[in-house]
């Protein structure tokens, strides 16, 4: 058993996962993600990278950590009636609705392009119940190419589903429980800030089967127009998402690594240059997602992958020693203060 | 898409049509109306400045069908005749003549028809609602009029979605084939943020960044917007 499975005090039903290889000193940007290899932490989020091909002026998908996809669910998916996305200072507020093609087409048309373009693919996947939920990944379980599955149990722009999922420790453990059950794939759960306690909900996940947690999804906010005193969105509310959000979600992912130390994490949140990169590393994230980045500099994973290699290359590093590093001080105070 | 180096409000780019290019000099004009920050950045861009440019991106009008000698139509509301340089270019090369009508609220939303002065291969007929220049009410209604005793081989437009759905209407009664410039707020402009959608006919949303901007009218479902 691994070490990192004993960090939720109950024995934790994980994908088998192969003996972990020590780190090679040839690929000082590769990282050890629970049972993932990545070729370096750098990975695109969902909802913000389509289905990684619309990238491909832009970035060599094969450069990358991975992609995560659109969400998908098991039927295609219309999306909310627009105004979608309503700009914010240093971010945006995005209530799209998880418009998505529906895994029939992505297993048809998208995935066999991206296993060519050698992408490491992560399927992120959501539903309006547990059982949409265990049928999409049934139906992705034979799949070629996929590496790993992230559930969103924590979108904030549907009726049903999604955060509901993410904020009670329960419902989360109910579900990633049955998802779980149905997958020997590598399973990442993606937590919602949004949830009363993400520490709770964190172990939940963790407990009932989660190999890797993504944090996290977007903030629920609003705008509305000064003049008409109406939303700016047509579905009322949305997620703030952009540079805005680094500092909340650097302090959530530095508090997760805290209580549950050894748990793989992928920080997410504002990163779009190398420096917030370090500093989720830093606070105990073993890979990162960019975001809404994407949208403002089309290229700018790859250019993160470039940056990120030179600046180890530099310092002859490896980037697994980046990781936690804000953790190997005395930093009770800054608990205490994310606490307060 | 348009954005200026290291700025975060507005944080997403622009998208703006091409309003004209020269492939010989490089040169790309774009037509823009201060209303915001993200505006006024650019209209205070010191020449010589650095500004990032993502493009081009979508289809285009097309010319497709036509012949010399045919006579189109070319509507736009305000700052919506921004991507008209470069069409009545086409049209001139090509031998087609085109009437060029242009609205706004009052004379100051079309400022923009002196960019148009010897451009335009044909009549240019101003109107404004509040009749401060040219005749005075809608510019569809103006259009509406002469579009019926005029044999237009097509209509380009380009204006805010009002116009554009009162347009949808004119066409169709006159079985005029259109090609709309539709706007949408756009988050990436290469179809990854779906943020730019437009209600379709056959299918729920049309994505205005990579499906468009030009539309048929007839793929719009108006009713939804």
């Amino acid at each position: 058993m691994n070490e990192d499975r004993k960090n939720g005090g109950a024995e934790i039903p994980q994908s088998p996962r192969p003996p972990v290889p020590q780190s090679d000193p040839s690929q000082p940007l590769e990282v050890q993600l629970g049972p993932l290899r990545l070729r370096n932490p750098i990975v695109a989020a969902s909802g913000t990278f389509g289905y990684g091909l619309e990238f491909t002026d832009f970035v060599d998908l094969s450069r990358l950590g991975g992609l995560c996809t659109k969400g998908l669910s098991l039927e295609p998916h219309a999306g909310n009636v627009p105004p979608r996305i309503c700009e914010t200072p240093a971010g945006m507020l995005n209530a799209i609705g998880l418009q998505n093609v529906g895994i029939g087409v992505f297993l048809r048309e998208k995935l066999p392009r991206l296993r060519e373009l050698n992408a490491t693919v992560i399927a992120n996947v959501w539903g309006d119940a547990e059982e949409d939920y265990v049928t999409v990944v049934e139906a992705l379980e034979d799949a070629e190419g996929l590496a790993a599955i992230e559930l969103n149990i924590s979108c904030p722009n549907v009726e049903k589903g999604g955060m509901l999922f993410g904020n009670s420790p329960q419902a989360t453990a109910s579900l990633v429980g049955r998802v779980r059950a149905a997958t020997r794939r590598p399973l990442i759960v993606k937590l919602s800030p949004n949830a009363p306690d993400l520490v709770l909900s964190a172990r939940a996940a963790r407990e009932s089967g989660a190999d890797v947690l993504s944090l996290v999804n977007t903030f629920v906010g609003m705008a509305i127009d000064p003049e008409t005193a109406r939303p700016r969105l047509s579905f009322g509310t949305g997620g703030l998402s952009g540079p805005a959000i680094k500092p909340l979600a650097v302090r959530m992912v530095f508090q997760v690594a805290r209580a549950l130390p050894g748990v793989p994490l992928m920080g997410i949140g504002g990163i779009s240059e190398l420096a917030d990169v370090l500093e989720f590393l830093a606070a105990g994230a073993t890979a990162i997602q960019v975001g809404t980045a994407n949208f403002k500099e089309p290229g700018v994973s790859g250019r993160l992958v470039e940056e990120l290699g030179a600046w180890c290359a530099e310092r002859r590093t490896p980037v697994a020693k980046l990781i936690g590093r804000a953790h190997r001080g005395d930093s009770s105070s800054l608990e205490a203060g994310a606490e307060g | 898409m348009l954005d200026l180096p290291g700025r975060v409000r507005p944080y997403l780019r622009r998208a703006y049509s091409v309003a004209d290019a020269d492939p010989e000099s490089g040169e790309v004009e774009f037509l823009v109306r201060t209303i915001g920050p993200g505006t006024a950045g650019l209209e205070h861009l010191a020449a010589g400045s650095e500004a990032w440019l993502l493009g081009p991106l979508g289809n285009r009008f097309t010319l497709d069908g036509l012949s010399a000698g045919e006579r189109v139509a070319v509507v736009a509301g305000g700052i919506g005749a921004a991507p008209f340089p470069l069409l009545f270019k086409a049209l001139t090369r090509a031998g087609i003549a085109a009437d060029f009508y242009l609205g706004g609220r009052n004379a100051r939303d079309l400022s923009i028809a002196s960019r148009f002065e010897r451009v335009v291969p044909g009549e240019v007929v101003l109107a404004t609602e509040d009749g401060s220049a040219g005749e005075k009410g809608f510019v569809t209604e103006v259009f509406r009029r002469r579009a019926e005793r005029t044999r237009y081989a097509r209509l380009f437009a380009c204006g805010p979605m009002p116009m554009f759905a009162a347009l949808a209407t004119i066409a169709a009664a006159l079985a005029l084939p259109s090609q709309f410039s539709t706007e949408a707020a756009m988050g990436c402009g290469f179809g990854a943020c779906l943020a730019c959608v437009i209600p379709g006919v056959d299918k729920p949303f049309l994505i205005s960044c990579t499906e468009g901007p030009i539309l048929p009218p007839e793929k719009i479902a108006w009713e939804r917007l």
